[in-house]
């Protein structure tokens, strides 16, 4: 879902998308750049709790808290669906 | 049919945040603050002057409804996460046995579902009553069975599991009845996935992967069996596992995330077999089940396998 359809701040989901990327690369210790199309699960592998660990890192550095009780972890198939997603329920910390 | 006669619980007074354990568990600011921020674990109960044995006498001894019944009771049945607790030739549950004045009952002990073999307890003791009394179903003055459950947290694997919760020591002691008019079992599904075994650790990513739909599959199985649907559900009594867990079961299943009870897991942590025990004894004491309304209870057991366990009750 396009930033600009989910009636998103298209700033603010840009920096999610940046801040996720760059977070996502170390936690995963990947040398190649992570990209907003890869899929979470399939291509990067990521588990649950490295998945909670992103969470987490996103908030500290954004200063937000993400609503997670929200999030349906089976809509989120991208980098780039998880970016919106935190980028509409957050709120600042 | 199954019935609960009567619960107890004993939870330690000690209380331990779980900061505290960061030391002795190894475990970084990070995991520490995954388990409070998402998984919402804040402290567990400890115990250090009280003994395995102790905790569960401190658990049968408000158990009211076993008093002067003593001579009823045919099977006891101590229903444990892990699959050793004590050295030999040390038996926590026959020293119990002794103490209670059950040494005529037989006693054994219930595991290999790991946290899901407290529901598991609650099946096999309504089955063996129930084929004890098939000729005469006069209930009141029948055969009992109780179920024992809680554990210390001893070890490091019994203190924490695989990054995702922290157990809490404590105890329950459960009645269980062929016949019985209150908290009947309506229905139970379990489904054993021996392919899950965690010292192996291959399918790790499966069952994270299929962790929510089993367990979605046999709540679903045990309504059906009810002839209920998650309508008819009061409120849901989960295993302590951790909050986000059942946050997303809800998003799967549509159901409101204020009908599980989830207190006790920051206040408990995951207390082995006994959570559904706790839960209920918390959903009695805050006056969420009136007589008739029907509830359900979910375990999941992980480790040597994995096994997707629940119950519908009626209060």
């Amino acid at each position: 879902m396009a930033a600009q359809e989910a009636g998103l701040d298209a700033e603010f989901r840009q920096r999610v998308a940046d801040t996720m990327t760059t977070v996502l690369a170390r936690l995963l210790d990947r040398e190649e750049p992570v990209t907003l199309d890869m899929r979470l699960m399939e291509e990067l592998g990521l588990s649950s709790t490295f998945g909670l660990e992103l969470l987490l890192e996103l908030e500290d550095q954004l200063l937000i808290l993400i609503d997670v009780e929200l999030m349906d972890q089976d809509q989120m198939k991208t980098v780039g669906d998880l970016a919106t997603f935190v980028a509409g329920n957050s709120r600042p910390a | 049919m199954t019935a609960l006669e009567a619960v107890s619980v004993y939870l330690p007074p000690v209380r331990i945040p779980i900061e505290s354990l960061a030391g002795p568990l190894g475990l970084t600011d990070m995991q520490v603050k995954l388990f409070r921020r998402f998984h919402g674990l804040r402290e567990v109960g400890r115990d250090p002057d009280v003994s395995l044995y102790g905790m569960l006498m401190k658990a049968a001894a408000s158990l009211d409804a076993l008093r002067g019944q003593e001579h009823r009771v045919r099977y006891v049945l101590y229903a444990r996460t892990m699959p050793v607790v004590a050295p030999y030739p040390v038996n926590p549950l026959h020293e119990v046995c002794r103490a209670l004045g059950l040494e005529h009952a037989l006693a054994f002990t219930v595991t290999h579902q790991s946290c899901a073999s407290g529901l598991l307890a609650i099946d096999m003791a309504g089955r063996l009553l129930a084929a004890d009394t098939a000729d005469r179903q006069d209930g009141q003055a029948g055969p009992l069975a109780l179920i024992l459950a809680g554990e210390k947290a001893f070890t490091r694997d019994a203190q924490m599991f695989a990054d995702t919760s922290i157990f809490g020591e404590g105890a329950s002691a459960c009645l269980v009845s062929a016949f019985g008019a209150r908290d009947r079992l309506l229905a139970y599904a379990c489904n054993v996935r021996g392919e899950f075994d965690s010292a192996t650790g291959e399918n790790d990513a499966r069952l994270q992967r299929e962790y929510r739909p089993s367990l979605a599959e046999v709540m679903r199985r045990a309504l059906d069996e009810a002839g209920l649907t998650l309508d008819d559900i009061r409120v849901v009594l989960p295993h302590n596992v951790n909050v986000v867990t059942w946050q997303r079961m809800c998003l799967l299943l549509k159901f409101p995330l204020d009908r599980v009870l989830l207190d006790n897991i920051p206040a408990n942590g995951h207390v082995f077999c006994a959570d559904m025990f706790v839960n209920y004894k918390t959903a009695c004491e805050r006056g969420l089940l009136r007589p008739g309304d029907r509830y359900l209870a979910a375990a999941v057991g992980a480790g040597g396998g994995a096994t997707f366990a629940a119950m519908v009750f009626e209060h």
